[in-house]
């Protein structure tokens, strides 16, 4: 079925048609929440904050703008709310984050392979840490451009929509995220 | 181009994002300039290295996210519109078969508004059946209670809408009320009695779109002695996985000893793939055995 009809059909409450919407875009959506809050508790909790926002408030969306576009703006919205609360949180003590999810402990197969070369682990392990400390120095919404452009593939111009920006500011943010990183990894690499 | 203009192009270059005139001037300064050609080298590798540290969403985490989200979506689209409060039940007594249906109605309590009068719109008359009794007659005797429909506007924390919204948190026969009341609940200061509620709605609720929300609502008070009482009791005796997991994951906020037993109980008995991954998680993240022994 075509979207538009779809959207229409949601907005007077066809539950059947919400669903087709929401089927048509959560890979996405799951995957930047993912990958940004790097746990499969908060990434849930922003899955169930986005959609039920969006339900509540589809009866908003007057088709001025791509909905896709309309959906990130929402999704990217819950995420950095997310982000910043836990650079909150990181500052008491008693929070520790769980970073390996079960199923990355479960494939065995890097293990091995780490294993089979111990310097090259060490190495990546470091590797690691260092992107790590460089993705966190980033601001809530350089981090979000980065990971819309980097890891999702979104155009500049539609990650400035979704974030409410123009596309040169979209371009500035990334700039300087990327610039952090050429500082903090250009002599790892 | 310069060397500065295509250092800032090097990562626009590799996204994609310059256009073709920019891009052709980008090729022809590095095929010059065997400096940047080192350094673009250097950002490549960098992005590879980005790329690597991705972090995918385990495959049935999606599935779990869907179901739970329609869980919540069902209890919410489920909330009645104002004016079917009102006047959702009366077309039914207009049926030919309205007197039947009126007894039937009766049995469950269940409650419908006389027709509308257009003299009085914003007062109409709820009735509710108490009593039916089949008379010798073949005739049927009903015994209706008619109240007053009042209006009641005021602050969520104001006491009198606070009772009055607990009571419907617990006491509504409508799940779409009973969730509503206490989503507006949720958002007012922590209190005993809403902990309360929110407690008898984990365990009592029927519907398990109001016990999920009910364990939302409960996170701020995650670590909580009575609290976590409750969320082992949902974990072991709630037949809803996605209620099963949300308990999991509100537990591990604070690890204790006491539950790599309750984990362990439920890893030998539960029956939903997830739920059992989730608990095998949970008891590594304690460094606890899987099995007993
Ligand atoms: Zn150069």
């Amino acid at each position: 079925m075509e979207e538009a009809v779809l959207i229409r059909a949601a907005q007077k409450g066809d539950p059947d048609a919400f669903e087709q919407l929401v089927h048509a875009y959560d890979r996405g959506v799951l995957r930047v929440a993912m990958n940004l809050l790097r746990s499969t508790e908060d990434a849930y909790d922003a899955y169930q904050e986005t959609f039920l926002r969006v339900f509540k408030s589809l009866h908003l969306f007057r088709f001025d703008c791509n909905f896709q576009t309309w959906l990130y703006r929402v999704a990217t919205n819950v995420c950095l709310d997310h982000l910043r609360k836990r650079k909150v949180r990181r500052e008491e003590p008693a929070v520790v984050e769980t970073e390996e999810g079960q199923w990355n402990r479960m494939d065995n197969l890097p293990e091995d392979r780490a294993q089979a070369d111990p310097q090259r682990n060490l190495l990546n392990r470091q590797l690691g840490e260092r992107i790590e400390a460089v993705l966190q120095g980033l601001t809530a919404k350089e981090r979000m451009v980065f990971e819309l452009r980097h890891y999702q593939g979104f155009r500049l111009r539609a990650i400035g929509e979704a974030l409410g920006a123009s596309e040169e500011a979209a371009k500035t943010c990334l700039f300087r995220a990327t610039q952090k990183m050429r500082a903090a990894l250009g002599d790892f690499v | 181009m310069n060397c500065e203009s295509a250092t800032r192009s090097f990562s626009l270059f590799l996204y994609g994002e310059l256009s073709i005139e920019e891009e052709q001037s980008f090729q022809d300064h590095l095929e010059g300039c065997a400096g940047c050609r080192k350094a673009f080298e250097a950002e490549k590798a960098i992005h590879q290295a980005l790329d690597a540290r991705e972090k995918l969403p385990p495959a049935p985490l999606l599935a779990r996210c869907r179901r739970d989200l329609k869980l919540r979506l069902d209890v919410t689209a489920a909330r009645p519109a104002p004016w079917r409060a009102w006047f959702g039940w009366w077309p039914a007594l207009v049926r030919p078969a309205g007197a039947l249906a009126l007894v039937a109605v009766g049995f469950f309590a269940a409650r419908w508004t006389s027709a509308p009068r257009p003299d009085n719109t914003l007062d109409p008359m709820v009735s509710r059946v108490r009593y039916v009794q089949p008379e010798s007659s073949g005739k049927v005797r009903v015994v209706i209670e008619d109240t007053r429909q009042r209006f009641l506007t005021g602050d969520p924390g104001d006491e009198q809408i606070h009772r009055l919204l607990l009571a419907a948190t617990r006491e509504s026969s409508d799940a779409g009320l009973r969730a509503e009341s206490m989503d507006i609940l949720s958002a007012q200061p922590a209190s005993n009695e809403l902990r309360g509620t929110l407690l008898y709605a984990l365990e009592h609720d029927p519907n398990p779109g109001v016990r999920l929300k009910a364990l939302d609502a409960l996170k701020p008070y995650a670590s909580a002695p009575d609290v976590r009482g409750a969320l082992a009791k949902a974990l072991l005796a709630d037949d809803n996985p996605g209620i099963r997991t949300q308990a999991i994951d509100l537990l591990m906020q604070k690890k204790e000893e006491a539950m790599v037993g309750l984990l362990q109980e439920l890893v030998q008995k539960e029956s939903d793939s997830y739920v059992g991954l989730r608990c095998q998680k949970a008891l590594r993240e304690m460094d606890a055995s899987v099995g007993t022994f």
